[in-house]
């Protein structure tokens, strides 16, 4: 990398977590799934101080916690992250961008790097606030150095892969319509049972983190019964359901690495055919 | 302008999202049924209805969220002698009755091919058009007024989608007391009460009403609406 590429890189960067961090709707949707989750009774958040319902353990408690909130502030995530590269177009400002020095593939990487950022503030701000208030409350620090390697490997690898769709994807349909696509693949792929229909739930293209869930954190719900990785009989792509093993663990990360590097480059050649 | 002219004018305003999402919806939700492998046709006439009422709502929901941001001259509407709020009505009274057409048509398909009857909670051929009506205008009606307040697409259509995904995760968590049954959306699919049922329709139609109505507060405060949206 050239130190101009570099360069231009790191200032889109800046640019753009420093404009989406300040964007009031970043925090407002966050704050109020957060109230909706505290509303309704029995979920992890609101049990977190709860020693009749919350798990003894504290890796298992900000293991859990971390998919609750993995699971429900992705869907803002992506949703708020939609608008963000096709906005240079709408504000009619790519063609000033482009007119600049800085190459376009930088400003991209730049700019999908700083608003992912950006937005992601806000959702490690809510897991880190209550895994913290968790550990002082139990007194248990460990439960800090497990928040940090659930996000790691869980809640980062999976933010990566929806803010790299949630920036490509719209250049070729209208946001909106990128909204509804992926909330409805959201929950049939992380959600839906594989027995029930195709689904690319538990399999290695899972960005809940069900690999590292299972393989690297020893995470089996909160309950302890539960399976978030692997072949389920009779359930169709079981050849992408490999077992649970700290390699397939990495090598699930690998492959929702893979698949953003794949879509932000799908839209920058987008972007190039049409300037 | 003629009427129809004005009318065809709204339905582009209104968005290709808005016009593409609801047939979008059902084709996914059909989609899923038949690749569905549970056994039982009340289970496929389940996902079928399921598409009635998640997915059209979704579809229609996030459609009236990006209602409000979407003219890029806004102070030309503001001047105009129509109020700009009324045009903004127009546009959603276009996109639920485009969502109301989908449904319908797809309801009277299922109905003619006996899948409707299939699924046992089905509320009849006639009242059990609010299978969709109901959740179709309450999400709609979310997204408007969330697309007022916040006058960014983005963040109305994120929080549609998170209320959405709210009640499909947390389906028995929500419906556990009367005022969370009561504003269910998915209460002929997944509502474990069938006796709340006609009142669960109406309160998300009346919820509905209301929320329009505080759009149209918020929107009469026309100043709030210039300048570039929430970037």
């Amino acid at each position: 990398m050239t130190s101009q590429t570099a360069r231009a890189l790191g200032a889109s960067l800046r640019y753009e977590f420093r404009m989406q961090v300040r964007k009031p709707s970043v925090w407002i949707v966050p704050a109020l799934t957060v109230v909706l989750f505290l509303l309704i009774g029995g979920s992890l958040l609101r049990d977190l101080f709860d020693p009749d319902e919350s798990s003894d353990d504290a890796r298992t408690t900000v293991v859990g916690l971390a998919v609750q909130v993995h699971t429900l502030l992705s869907i803002g995530y992506g949703c708020l992250l939609a608008d963000r590269l096709v906005r240079d177009d709408r504000l009619r400002v790519a063609p000033i961008l482009d007119a600049t020095p800085a190459r376009p593939s930088a400003r991209l990487v730049g700019k999908y790097l700083g608003a992912g950022a950006a937005t992601a503030v806000p959702i490690l701000a809510v897991y880190f606030g209550f895994a913290a208030a968790y550990a002082v409350h139990t007194g248990a620090p460990d439960a800090l150095g497990w928040a940090l390697a659930t996000c790691a490997v869980v809640i980062v690898p999976g933010l990566l892969f929806v803010a790299a769709f949630a920036l490509a994807v719209p250049l070729i349909m209208p946001a909106p319509l990128f909204r509804v696509f992926f909330v409805g693949y959201w929950l049939w792929g992380n959600v839906v049972a594989p027995d029930m229909m195709p689904t690319l739930a538990r399999t290695l293209i899972h960005p809940l983190g069900g690999y590292p869930l299972d393989a690297l954190l020893d995470f089996h719900g909160i309950d302890g019964g539960d399976t978030w990785a692997g072949p389920v009989p009779g359930a169709t792509l079981n050849f992408l359901r490999p077992d649970p093993t700290p390699t397939t663990a990495w090598l699930s990360i690998a492959v929702l690495l893979a698949l953003a590097a794949v879509a932000l480059a799908g839209g920058h050649a987008v972007r190039a055919r049409r300037a | 302008m003629r009427p129809l002219t004005l009318w065809r004018y709204e339905a582009r305003r209104a968005g290709w999202a808005a016009l593409l999402g609801p047939p979008v919806a059902v084709a996914l939700g059909v989609s899923a049924a038949l690749v569905n492998t549970m056994p039982g046709d009340a289970t496929k006439a389940r996902i079928l209805l399921g598409a009635l009422e998640m997915a059209v709502p979704l579809a229609a929901g996030v459609g009236c969220a990006s209602l409000v941001g979407r003219d890029p001259a806004v102070e030309l509407q503001l001047a105009a002698p129509t109020p700009y709020r009324v045009t903004l009505l127009r546009r959603l009274a276009v996109t639920l009755v485009w969502a109301a057409m989908v449904a319908g048509l797809t309801a009277a398909v299922l109905i003619a091919t006996g899948w409707w009857a299939r699924w046992p909670a089905n509320h009849g051929p006639f009242a059990g058009q609010l299978t969709w009506a109901a959740p179709t205008v309450g999400l709609g009606a979310v997204g408007f007024v969330a697309g007022a307040v916040f006058r960014s697409p983005a963040a109305a259509g994120a929080l549609v989608s998170t209320v959405w995904t709210f009640q499909q995760l947390f389906a028995d968590l929500a419906q556990e007391h009367l005022p969370g049954r009561l504003l269910y959306l998915f209460a002929t699919t997944r509502g474990p009460v069938p006796g709340d049922w006609t009142g669960n329709r109406l309160a998300l139609l009346g919820a509905a009403a209301t929320l329009v109505a505080l759009a149209l507060v918020v929107l009469a405060r026309s100043e709030r609406l210039i300048g570039e949206e929430d970037e």
